[in-house]
């Protein structure tokens, strides 16, 4: 669901811009060719970039002597985009066009099964900066793979990077060379090495997938991590209630146990009742620019901004972006992050929304919060879960959500929910 | 075809027609030929075999930067690279901020050798450090640090005026206090005024010195593409032996039989113009400090001067004080040669101080002075011996005078 359609965000940009040769025009008494000739410089950046520092209006958005924080400019390069990859979550129905992916049943037992492949590439991760990744599919992060608990999960890995990689799952895995770990199974994968990796789907939750070469610091930094995401079976919530909470089982009542059941149906895709929530997945992650190990850019899903404003003069007057746009949100309805920490070389990382108080599932294995009305959470590196937010209460308007570590926030882990 | 030829009492066989080629032919041959080996590398790449891929890294320097007012910081960029970079984004204190490009031909890339202005709208803080990093393409970061920032000077009327009653009261007027021992210099002996000559020779020595090391000293912040270092050599040389060959020049004509260039006035002239170069780098250092907002420091900086260059009025007349008394025009001349330069510099440093510039009027300072002392030197030795133990004592006096003197400019 784009929150602003790129025709509509061309249209703005244009009238925009005709204002701004308008007023220069009148200002300035330059010739209109010269002032033409200019725009193609200051051009969409003055325009549309997050709070630019703009001349065409004295008052108008983005008229802040105090200049503006956020990355200059738009996003160029439209390989990859945040907002797809929001909601872009793949079962093996072919939902992804660069993964290769088929579903059908062996042994009475759901397959899915997925082609990854590790490449060397670049990422643009601010406007105008280019990192180079190594990357699962070519895109960071790596294709989410979604599977129902007791599926089995099949990747055909292919390294076609200049180094050797893994893939280690974040799952209850019963065979230890399917760990996709340096020491076990086929090791690390050489160059032109393929390797088909077997897991169960187990536990429900919202869980994590990345590289395991050494030296892990940088496999995992470069990009190559994911999100897995396994639906509870309301089946096998309804026999084993008490795996999903933390109750005895003497505990559970019949009424708990149908909330449990009705929670897991809620959260798995194959269920028409997860059609009312609208699920997004965020993977918090950072890039090292110069190698120093300390992050230069910040972000959630790749890129720094990617959910912030276009334009704000700080008045409650914004404008969006075109590659830079809050999430919309629609108010009535549920709405459930998976979330995952990916960071490096940082300890923790934080997710906390404005003007909200939310329930967190920590590793999203339980089917009742962990946390109950906080408005922070804390992650360390690898950890994750699962965010339940409720806007219906709530006017509509931008509201922000960031890490709370200021300095990820004006790195670029600065991000907005449109509640419309 | 050839005649026996003299040149300078060496015997030498001038040929007109070498290797029997026109003149203009045998001058331009190796230079065409030069052309077509450097055409063939271009276009043979001889090299190609060796290339591993490997790129140079960018190297991106902040050489100053300009606070015009408290919501505003210039930085000035030089790109040192051999390949062109771009900045892609610029951070302010850990944070990602709007910034313009300016004088980089309308976008955010640097040819290399290229300098250009990054204007960031930003309100800072009088007093409190401020880092900020240019973010290139490829993501590497250049960092920069504003050092107890505070506003400074744009080109006001005010500014000029400032700058030229400062740059009187710490030239010219001390240089002519100076100057005014004139008549006691004319009352001394030969060996005395020899004595005060090695004086002023100390003097000119410690300034060398001191303005050869902040010449080195600033030459480091000079861009890579610059080359600080030789820069400062080129000037230190170029200077010398420029001053050097006017001097020979006079030498000549005083063998000729000129009269007015056998006087000591020419000589006058000379240390007159070596420390009006001292003098500019004096006050590109005043007019750089108040442009940096250092203003306490440029306080310092012209008391500093002042007590500092009332020395330099007698090194300037003593080359006079033998022979007939000069016109008073020449004296108001001498003084200004030597003074007014510090308004000059400071106009230059307040306004558009780069570290180039600085260690390159440094450095040309330094040049000059070293050839004053040289002819200092050979005025001393023509009338008697010039390393007398009087002598030796008053050069180091000198130098001693000048590094207590250095001393208020150092607080």
């Amino acid at each position: 669901m784009p929150s602003q359609d790129y025709s509509q965000a061309a249209k703005l940009s244009e009238r925009l811009e005709q204002r701004l040769v308008d007023s220069i025009e009148s200002d300035f008494k330059t010739t209109r060719r010269a002032v033409l000739g200019g725009l193609g410089l200051a051009g969409s950046a003055v325009l549309t970039g997050i709070g630019r520092a703009d001349s065409d209006e004295s008052h108008g958005p983005g008229d802040d002597s105090h200049g503006n924080f956020g990355a200059a400019g738009e996003y160029r390069d439209t390989d990859f985009d945040p907002h797809e990859f929001l909601y872009q979550f793949n079962t093996g129905r072919g939902e992804q066009e660069n993964v290769p992916q088929d579903i059908y049943e062996e042994n009475g037992r759901t397959v899915r099964e997925f082609t990854f492949q590790a490449v060397d590439t670049t990422v643009t991760i601010a406007p105008g900066i280019e990192f180079p990744a190594w990357a699962y599919n070519g895109q960071v992060p790596g294709p989410t793979i979604r599977a129902v608990e007791g599926d089995l999960i099949r990747v055909t890995f292919e390294n076609l990077g200049r180094h050797a990689h893994t893939i280690h799952p974040h799952l209850r895995n019963l065979n230890p060379n399917m760990d996709g770990v340096p020491t076990n199974g086929p090791g690390v994968l050489n160059t032109g090495d393929s390797f088909t990796y077997e897991w169960i789907a187990q536990p429900a939750g919202s869980h994590f997938y990345h590289c395991h070469s050494l030296p892990l610091k940088e496999h995992i930094h470069r990009g190559l991590y994911g999100a897995i995401v396994i639906d509870p079976d309301p089946e096998r919530v309804a026999e084993k209630p008490e795996e999903y909470c933390e109750f005895h089982r003497s505990q559970i009542t019949d009424e708990l146990r149908a909330d449990l059941v009705a929670e897991a149906k809620s959260r798995n895709h194959e269920y028409p009742e997860n059609d009312a929530v609208n699920e997004m997945v965020m993977v918090m992650n950072g890039f090292d620019t110069n190698f120093d190990g300390d992050n230069e850019v910040y972000a959630v899903n790749t890129r720094a901004f990617a959910y912030g404003v276009g334009q704000t003069d700080g008045k409650g007057n914004w404008q969006a972006g075109e590659t830079k746009r809050p999430i919309q949100i629609d108010k009535n309805q549920r709405h459930r992050v998976y979330l995952i920490n990916a960071i490096e070389f940082d300890l923790i990382n934080s997710f906390h929304t404005h003007s909200q108080f939310f329930d967190y599932y920590d590793h999203g294995t339980t089917l009742l919060p962990t946390n109950r009305t906080v408005d922070t959470v804390m992650q360390c590196q690898a950890q994750r879960g699962i965010i339940e937010l409720d806007y219906s209460n709530h006017d509509s308007g931008l509201y922000m959500f960031h890490a709370h570590q200021s300095e990820f926030a004006e790195l670029g882990w600065m991000s907005f929910f449109e509640v419309v | 075809m050839s005649k026996p030829n003299t040149d300078g009492g060496a015997n030498v066989t001038r040929t007109e027609r070498p290797l029997g080629l026109p003149r203009w032919v045998a001058a331009l041959l190796p230079i065409l030929l030069l052309g077509l080996i450097v055409g063939g590398f271009f276009a043979a790449t001889p090299f190609a075999s060796l290339d591993t891929g490997g790129e140079p890294l960018p190297d991106v320097s902040v050489t100053h930067t300009t606070l015009p007012n408290d919501e505003t910081v210039i930085l000035h960029v030089t790109n040192n690279g051999p390949r062109e970079v771009t900045i892609s984004q610029v951070l302010v204190a850990d944070a990602y901020w709007n910034f313009e490009v300016q004088g980089a031909g309308g976008d955010n890339t640097l040819a290399p050798r290229e300098s250009a202005r990054v204007v960031i709208p930003y309100h800072w803080n009088p007093g409190w450090d401020l880092g900020v990093a240019l973010m290139l393409s490829d993501g590497a970061t250049v960092h920069h640090t504003i050092v107890a920032p505070s506003q400074s000077p744009g080109l006001t009327g005010d500014l000029l005026l400032t700058m030229a009653i400062i740059g009187l009261f710490v030239g010219v007027i001390p240089v002519a206090l100076g100057m005014l021992w004139f008549p006691f210099l004319q009352s001394m002996s030969d060996r005395w005024l020899h004595a005060i000559l090695a004086f002023s020779a100390g003097i000119l020595a410690f300034l060398a010195i001191d303005a050869g090391f902040e010449a080195f000293e600033l030459g480091e912040q000079v861009p890579g593409a610059f080359e600080g270092t030789a820069l400062v050599a080129l000037g230190i040389i170029g200077a010398l032996l420029a001053v050097q060959a006017v001097s020979a020049w006079r030498k000549g004509r005083a063998a000729a039989g000129d009269a007015r260039a056998q006087s000591g006035l020419w000589i006058a002239y000379l240390v007159a113009l070596g420390i009006g170069l001292h003098n500019l780098a004096e006050g590109l250092a005043i007019g750089s400090s108040f442009a940096l907002g250092q203003v306490s420091l440029g306080a310092f900086l012209v008391i500093g001067f002042m007590l500092h260059n009332v020395t330099e009025g007698p090194a300037v007349v003593a080359p006079v004080a033998r022979g007939e008394r000069p016109s008073v025009l020449h004296f108001l001349a001498l003084g200004f040669l030597a003074g007014a330069p510090v308004i000059l510099g400071g106009w230059l440093g307040s306004l558009a101080f780069s570290p180039t510039l600085g260690a390159f009027f440094l450095a040309i300072g330094v040049g000059a002075i070293l050839q004053v002392i040289w002819e200092l030197w050979g005025m001393m030795g023509r009338n008697g011996r010039a390393a007398s133990a009087l002598n030796l004592v008053m050069f180091l006096v000198g130098l001693v005078v000048m590094y207590a003197t250095d001393l208020f400019v150092a607080l």
